[in-house]
């Protein structure tokens, strides 16, 4: 190394020498190189490190010289001048060299960054040709799990077990030794076992299908041999008859009503059966008939299918005529309504025959869309009656059988169902239509086994007989006594209407004698009026003032004395006694409010009607309930103090016997009358 | 009136003749029990209930008015069949409760009566005249100091029982017609009594005779014929006495016997008591009515009843707190006033 840089640094200091040398070494360099002179060429020939070598050298020496020519110029002196020259002329050729090395090292640089560069793109279109073929590798792999996924049709068929397959399969289908190693094979030749089987079920089918096409004949002709039966076997009961009748054996005549009781629906075959079985066990005035149209009621109970078909053939009709008619939204709303309120076309007729000959005709009808049954209700009499006024409402079919059991007025549907059934067809309740289709009491429904849980939405409703069999009984009697004391009441408004109260023999006990207040007055009233008038007031506010009452009026006079009575005549008379309020015009206006006697009065009546119910079952007691208020009067008139400012004679002289007359802190009068004796005491 | 028109409800046969029993009772007598926290109403069906009147917690105005949201507070605690008649009178010692009705007289223990036994004590009958009604007792007065109950209604007479004995020790006779109502003078030992013969007579215990006779109905400022002559209740205080009934009720000094105040008062009264400086009365119409002494009608405070027959103040000492006026008569309803003002509730049989 030493050596070479020697050599080179050889031109160079003869270079340094003189400039003219310079320039003939650069004119002489193209002819000695080539044509041209090229330092990138030059670039290419000479090493980096022997010119790191030299940019160090070079250094140096500029380091030495400028050393020196400091020390020269510190030293001083006349040579130093020409000394410094020298050193100088040097260190501008060390520059110079310096300059050409700066130069070399700036090519190399550019060369080295564009190999650099060349090398990079090929990097990338060799990265670029990477991606394509990965991303070809991939989708191959995802053609390939495809394939693997594919789901072939035989794997849904049920095959037979692999070792029954071996065990069944004839050899030429198995061929054992290629499939034993074999899956694909082996799954191919199963389907081919499983083909050729189904092959021959379907074949037995074939044959079990014609098998029963052959029964089939068969039983045809058994049924047509049956039925030709039944019209030799009619023929046989209609020569029969004569002989039934001649013997007086009715079989035919309840076997026909018990098959017409077997069209009625549940609720009336169970009312139609207790009443039956309860006519025969225990009343023999009970007589039960089934009315109406059997033929209607078998239509009805037709088989499924034809109703089925008869619905949408009346589904297409109902289109034809709205298509013809258009009716409006009203009319389809009432045909709505009629179809909910129908009836069944049988009804049940219970006849029920009292004492005196007078018969209560009750009618029981199901209706069928609502699942309740109502009753109508007429009574008719031995002998013609001659109505009063005011019993008008006494024996109307509306009222007759009002509230038999407490509060049970009928004028509601007792099936709490029914509420939204209304809603639905813009009913708003069933009391415009009871007298259409008669009154769905409670009792009607538990006579016909139907039973509805209070407060429940959608009760389960079945017929049950043995709710209508615990009824029974009470029922019938109730429905007698009821028709009883209807029919006394309406002779004793006949007679009550002419001013007469009739006081049957057995209860004259119970008054005087001489009785000289008299009933001029029996209207009836309508509850409203009852309500307005001023001295119900309590009564109204007990709640005993129900508008399925009946109300009368009734006025008692003596001399300038009128005693106005307001009546509540229950409709469970004469279990529930009429009710009595009392108005006294007489010196002013008396009632229970501003005269404590008044009072009494009506407690004498009301409270203490026992005593006045007479002989069983008690139809009297009305009639002595008016009797005893006349009574009343007589005592209350007589009994009253005479004024002695008022001059001339008491109006009523006392002709009562009386032990005294006021007693207690409410000078009450004696109203009490003691039957042999004849006087009057207090209670 | 102030309750709604209740729901008419289907009613059975039992239920008509209770409702029934209820709109015709009357109320005639009432007392306070000895510990002031019950009274106790006879009615003229002979039964005797026994109500809390007011709450033990706190008898305040907002307690009571709060146990009129409660039912069940107004109802009996316990009711009892004493007679077989009415109920006429009621009188209470610390132990006992006496009760009147047609011709006997019964004795109850309060402390059997709270713990819902009812069996009676003693049933005595005074020594009647045979008759062929038995006479009624209207008023029954006890005196305190000779340990005795004097006992006067029917027959006129007013019968004196030791209650030591139990016997009837003397028999005061004079009236004429039966009595109504007694009165004690709180000094002399003498009673007042008043009756359906128009007289107010006076009479002296020890001597056991009557000393003064009050013709009511004679003297015109208070007479009214048409009323009748009765009179109906009876009060005293020192020298004053105010009755009423069918003359007007009126005041009277006794030493003098003038009337010296008469209240205008149309309708008969069946209850008088001096109460603090005003005068109480009540009678027919739904009002308790208040007077001034010098006859002003203070105040009238109505009730939920048509007409009154008694009142009863709460005044035993053992209960300050339970201070009450109660009113009853011819419904089945007792008005509670917890201060004179109005009405406060009702307990009802």
């Amino acid at each position: 190394m030493s050596s070479e840089s020697s050599k080179k640094r050889k031109p160079k200091v003869i270079r340094s020498d003189g400039a003219p040398a310079e320039g003939k070494r650069n004119r002489s360099d193209p002819e000695q190189e080539g044509k041209y002179y090229s330092e990138e060429a030059e670039v290419d020939l000479r090493d980096p490190g022997r010119d790191y070598e030299l940019y160090k050298y070079t250094c140096q020496e500029l380091q030495r010289l400028m050393a020196e020519i400091q020390d020269l110029k510190s030293r001083g002196g006349k040579d130093a001048a020409v000394e410094i020259e020298d050193r100088r002329i040097l260190s501008c050729v060390h520059f110079m060299t310096l300059k050409k090395l700066n130069r070399l090292a700036h090519i190399r640089l550019k060369k080295g960054r564009d190999q650099t560069h060349e090398a990079k793109q090929k990097v990338d279109a060799y990265h670029l040709q990477l991606q394509n073929l990965l991303y070809e590798v991939m989708h191959l792999q995802k053609e390939i799990t495809k394939c693997l996924e594919f789901k072939s049709k035989h794997e849904e068929i049920d095959l037979v077990s692999v070792e029954e397959f071996y065990q069944e399969a004839p050899p030429d289908i198995s061929k054992a030794e290629i499939t034993m190693g074999d899956p694909h094979q082996q799954t191919l030749a199963r389907l081919d076992w499983e083909l050729e089987q189904r092959k021959r079920l379907a074949e037995q089918y074939r044959e079990s299908l014609s098998n029963k096409e052959k029964i089939l004949k068969e039983i045809e002709v058994k049924k047509e041999y049956l039925s030709s039966l039944q019209p030799r076997l009619n023929s046989i009961m209609q020569a029969s008859l004569p002989v039934q009748e001649y013997l007086f054996m009715p079989f035919d005549q309840a076997h026909k009503q018990y098959e017409t009781a077997r069209h009625l629906p549940p609720p009336l075959y169970v009312l139609f059966v207790q009443a039956t079985a309860y006519g025969q066990a225990c009343d023999k005035t009970l007589s039960v008939a089934i009315e109406g149209s059997v033929d209607e009621a078998k239509a009805l109970f037709k088989p499924h299918e034809e109703s089925q078909d008869d619905e949408s053939d009346s589904d297409a009709e109902e289109e034809q005529t709205t298509k013809r008619r258009r009716p409006t939204l009203g009319v389809q709303l009432d045909d709505k309504r009629k179809e909910m309120l129908k009836r069944h076309p049988l009804s049940v007729m219970l006849d029920l025959k009292c004492k005196d000959d007078s018969v209560l005709h009750l009618t029981f009808y199901y209706l069928m869309n609502l699942n309740i049954m109502t009753v109508k209700a007429r009574v008719t009499t031995a002998t013609e009656l001659i109505t009063p006024i005011s019993a008008g409402d006494l024996l109307s079919p509306d009222s007759v059988l009002s509230c038999l059991y407490p509060g049970d007025h009928g004028k509601k549907t007792p099936n709490p169902a029914n509420q939204y059934q209304f809603d639905k067809v813009g009913i708003l309740t069933l009391r415009d239509y009871v007298l259409d289709l008669g009154h769905p009491y409670l009792w009607v429904q538990k006579l016909g086994g139907l039973h509805f849980p209070k407060e429940q939405p959608q009760p389960t409703v079945i017929a049950d007989h043995s709710l209508s069999s615990s009824h029974m009984e009470t029922t019938m009697k109730l429905l007698k006594t009821r028709v009883q004391s209807r029919l006394a009441l309406h002779k004793q408004f006949a007679s009550l209407e002419h001013g007469i109260v009739p006081v049957t023999s057995d209860c004259h006990y119970l008054f005087p004698a001489k009785v000289v207040s008299r009933l001029v007055k029996w209207v009836t009233i309508a509850h409203e009026d009852y309500v307005e008038l001023h001295f119900t007031k309590d009564i109204v506010e007990a709640g005993l003032a129900g508008d399925t009452n009946l109300y009368y009026m009734a006025l008692v006079e003596r001399g300038t004395a009128k005693l106005q009575a307001a009546v509540v005549l229950n409709p469970g008379y004469s279990s529930i006694p009429p009710i009595f309020q009392l108005c006294l015009n007489w010196k002013g206006e008396k009632t229970n409010s501003n005269d404590d006697n008044i009072r009494a009065m009506e407690s004498e009546v009301n409270v203490c009607y026992k005593e006045l119910c007479g002989p069983r079952p008690g139809h009297q007691l009305l009639t002595n309930q008016l009797q005893r208020l006349c009574v009343l009067l007589d005592v209350y008139l007589e009994t009253e103090i005479h004024d002695d400012s008022v001059e001339g004679p008491k109006e009523f002289p006392q002709e009562k016997m009386c032990l005294r007359l006021f007693r207690g802190p409410s000078r009450m009068k004696p109203f009490k009358y003691n039957h042999p004796q004849g006087f009057f005491s207090h209670r | 009136m102030e309750r709604a028109v209740p729901p008419t409800v289907p009613l059975g046969q039992m239920e008509v003749f209770q409702a029934l029993q209820r709109l015709h009772m009357t109320i005639f007598s009432q007392c306070f029990s000895p510990c002031g926290k019950f009274l106790a109403a006879g009615n003229n069906y002979g039964q005797i209930a026994i109500f809390r009147h007011s709450l033990p917690s706190a008898c305040s105005l907002s307690a009571a008015l709060s146990s009129e949201a409660k039912e069940e507070s107004k109802k009996p605690i316990v009711t009892f069949q004493a007679h077989d008649g009415p109920v006429y009178s009621m009188v209470s010692t610390d132990r006992h409760l006496f009760s009147a009705g047609d011709g006997e007289v019964k004795a109850w223990l309060w402390a059997e009566i709270l713990k819902k036994g009812c069996k009676e004590l003693w049933c005595r009958q005074p020594p009647y005249r045979t008759s062929l009604e038995v006479p009624e007792i209207n008023a029954l007065l006890l005196v305190p100091k000779e340990n005795s109950l004097i006992l006067a209604g029917g027959d006129c007479q007013l019968h004196t029982m030791d209650l030591e004995t139990g016997t009837f020790t003397r028999a005061l006779r004079g009236h004429t017609d039966y009595i109504h109502c007694l009165a004690l003078r709180d000094r002399n030992p003498e009673v007042l009594s008043g009756g359906e013969d128009g007289t107010v007579r006076l009479w002296d215990l020890r001597m056991a005779k009557e000393v003064q006779t009050i013709e009511v109905y004679k003297h015109e400022e208070c007479s009214r014929p048409h009323n009748g002559r009765w009179i109906g209740c009876l009060a005293t205080d020192s020298d004053w006495m105010v009755c009423g009934g069918g003359p007007a009720l009126t005041l009277w000094h006794l030493r003098s016997s003038t009337p010296t105040t008469i209240f205008p008062m149309w309708a008969p009264q069946k209850h008088v008591t001096f109460y603090q400086d005003l005068i109480l009365s009540a009678g027919q119409g739904p009002c308790v009515n208040q007077w001034q002494l010098s006859g002003e009608l203070k105040a009238q405070v109505p009730g939920s009843s048509p007409g009154l027959l008694s009142l009863s103040l709460n005044q035993q000492p053992a209960a300050p707190e339970c201070k009450v006026l109660t009113a009853a008569g011819n419904s089945c309803r007792v008005d509670v006033f917890t201060n004179l003002g109005y009405r406060a509730f009702s307990l009802s049989f």
